[in-house]
């Protein structure tokens, strides 16, 4: 949804229809950009939601960035007692390769930090692209491409990925790719109805009239004015991309041994639970819960203050 | 609806051929002999070229001729639908329990909107539907099958056992996707209500004196219920993302460990057959919102025709 509503309160401003295209008109509309951006910036920290959820998101991304000066043990090390129970020592215990719990959850946040947001941001990259395209040209691209849209669109992200990833083989840049390409026809059917509300408005019709090209209209034109929407997309993507990388790497399609990801130790560790080792499970499960719960705080949040 | 289904199946068989990788390598190991690997893929078919075993698969899918599994060498119509008979009931027992207790938090917090019980509800089913299924299994496992030893640890039920028997096993891998589900249905219904409860026909209602229970159950609900049955709709063609985690956890065998094990074996055809089961369960469930819809608001039906 696009609010197109130039009052001061707007978080989402669009130049005046009428604004004449000249370099003046276009640095104004820029300058209340910034000034919507500082609102929305503003209206996002008077939230409770969206500060835990920063802070949660920003202690995983220090355990990622220092995990040698945090972690108390080397991730990787298997010289410990097998499966200790959590003590002063091991405050989260010991897996059944001995290693130990709490280094493992604070390395695993390594990948996943560096997937999941990547493969969001190029989904969300083709998604536009993709997403402007058919909105703005329609026609017979458009009937096509909304037929394989909707195709991907009936069989679950997860199963999909798992497909792609067996035949292509795992790798970090390989999940990042599959990931990226399935959330890409989701971003652009949100991009195409964005575009559709605002493909007949004046200004784009005026910009059209001066002769510019599709190109021009569908970037600087139309773009901008669905800044908004595209922003919430982004979140909630990376929301979804840490979901599907943890499921992912749960299921053996995630990123390679010996990463001591969080969906590979669950993987690695649930079948001992039956055995009453139930701490090398609870923790990188408990860690998992926490950064997608944080993100989708954030990702709520965002979208709550840009659709107000 | 055909078109959809074709290009479903076409997205699958590139996606399990883009790689030329060695089927009969695959499904022997890599110490079995060359002329073995050659002759089974002769056998398979998989040694002609891509174009050739494509029209094969879509005109084998058209008279409904599933194939033989690569691994087992059993028809794929064995395999799949027991399985897929497991995970459904697996997956009714859960929207049976999800259903009713999320559209009634959604309800309970709409008439509440605001106050600090409708917070609760909404943050919970944010928290709730973003933890990945197969994270609420594993705690659901350590905590209750595990520590107080309620439910079973593997969800297999053994054939004969009696309803509430089979209860006992499927419990725990059920709750684990009721938790999933749960926060979207409910945060759907919530917002129907919300702006159905702020409509004029429902000022009207009030005002002409009916209970609130009247205006709810005549009025609002009717109205309200549209975005959240296609929600579930989408939730159930969705399910078999998150399943095979469960399914996994669990160590039970419905479609989604029948695909697990299939992506790993290369057994092209279960895997195709699975998958393709998934996206005609997404696309009956869809049709059927649709329906449902159009039967509890008159008006879509009359712009309909």
């Amino acid at each position: 949804m696009t609010a197109i509503d130039d009052t001061p309160e707007s978080n989402d401003p669009v130049p005046a229809p009428d604004a004449a295209p000249d370099v003046d008109s276009r640095e104004a509309a820029a300058a209340g950009r910034k000034a919507a951006r500082h609102e929305t910036l503003r209206l996002l920290m008077k939230r409770p939601a969206f500060i835990g959820g920063v802070l949660i998101v920003m202690i995983w991304v220090v355990c990622a960035l220092f995990t040698n000066l945090i972690a108390p043990y080397n991730p990787l090390d298997y010289r410990t007692g097998l499966n200790m129970s959590p003590s002063w020592s091991h405050p989260f215990g010991t897996d059944k390769g001995g290693r130990d719990v709490l280094s493992r959850v604070i390395a695993g946040a390594r990948d996943v930090l560096k997937i999941a947001p990547i493969a969001a941001m190029l989904g969300v990259l083709g998604g536009v692209i993709l997403g402007l395209l058919m909105g703005y040209l329609r026609g017979a691209f458009d009937t096509v491409a909304s037929r394989v849209v909707e195709a991907f669109l009936s069989l679950p992200v997860v199963l999909l990925a798992l497909l792609a990833i067996t035949t292509l083989g795992n790798s970090n840049w390989v999940v990042i790719g599959v990931v990226a390409t399935l959330f890409t026809p989701v971003v652009a059917r949100t991009v195409r109805s964005a575009v559709l509300a605002e493909r007949e408005l004046d200004y784009v019709t005026s910009a059209r009239l001066r002769g510019e090209s599709s190109l021009f209209v569908m970037y600087r034109e139309i773009l901008p004015n669905i800044s908004g929407p595209i922003i919430v997309e982004l979140t909630v993507r990376i929301g979804y991309a840490v979901f599907t990388v943890a499921t992912l790497s749960f299921l053996g399609a995630g990123p390679p041994p010996p990463s001591p990801d969080w969906g590979a130790q669950v993987s690695d560790n649930y079948n001992s639970i039956v055995a009453g080792y139930w701490w090398s499970t609870f923790f990188p499960a408990a860690a998992i819960a926490s950064l997608v719960i944080a993100v989708n705080l954030i990702a709520d949040s965002i979208e709550r203050v840009v659709k107000s | 609806m055909v078109i959809t289904l074709w290009m479903l199946a076409t997205i699958v068989f590139l996606l399990v051929n883009v790689l030329p990788g060695d089927v009969g390598r695959k499904v022997l190991g890599p110490t079995a002999r060359a002329e073995d690997v050659a002759r089974l893929n002769e056998t398979l078919g998989t040694d002609r070229p891509l174009l050739q075993q494509y029209f094969t698969s879509i005109k084998n899918l058209v008279t409904l001729n599933f194939g033989d599994s690569y691994q087992s060498g059993t028809p794929v119509s064995d395999l799949v639908f027991p399985a897929l008979g497991r995970s459904a009931k697996l997956a009714l027992l859960a929207f049976v329990i999800t259903i009713p207790i999320s559209i009634a938090a959604g309800i309970f917090a709409a008439r509440r909107e605001g106050k600090v019980s409708d917070r609760v509800v909404v943050n919970a089913g944010l928290a709730s539907s973003s933890i990945p299924e197969f994270v609420t299994a594993s705690v659901l496992l350590a905590v209750f099958a595990v520590q107080l030893g309620w439910g079973k640890v593997y969800a297999n039920v053994p054939d004969g056992t009696s309803f509430f028997g089979q209860l006992d096993y499927l419990l725990l891998p059920a709750l684990a996707m009721v938790f999933s589900y749960f926060g979207y249905i409910a945060r759907m219904s919530r917002s129907g209500v919300i702006a159905s409860l702020q409509s004029d026909y429902a000022r009207t209602a009030t005002m002409k004196g009916l209970t609130s229970g009247q205006v709810m159950r005549r009025h609002v609900l009717r109205n309200a219920m549209a975005p959240t049955i296609t929600v579930i709709s989408v939730q159930v063609g969705y399910l078999f993302g998150g399943i095979i985690g469960v399914e996994k956890v669990f160590n039970y065998a419905g479609l989604g460990s029948t695909m697990l094990n299939a992506v790993g074996k290369k057994d092209i055809p279960v895997l195709q057959t699975s998958v393709l089961i998934v996206g005609v369960i997404y696309m009956v469930s869809t049709l059927l919102a649709d329906l449902l819809i159009a039967l509890l608001n008159p008006r879509i039906r009359l712009d309909a025709d």
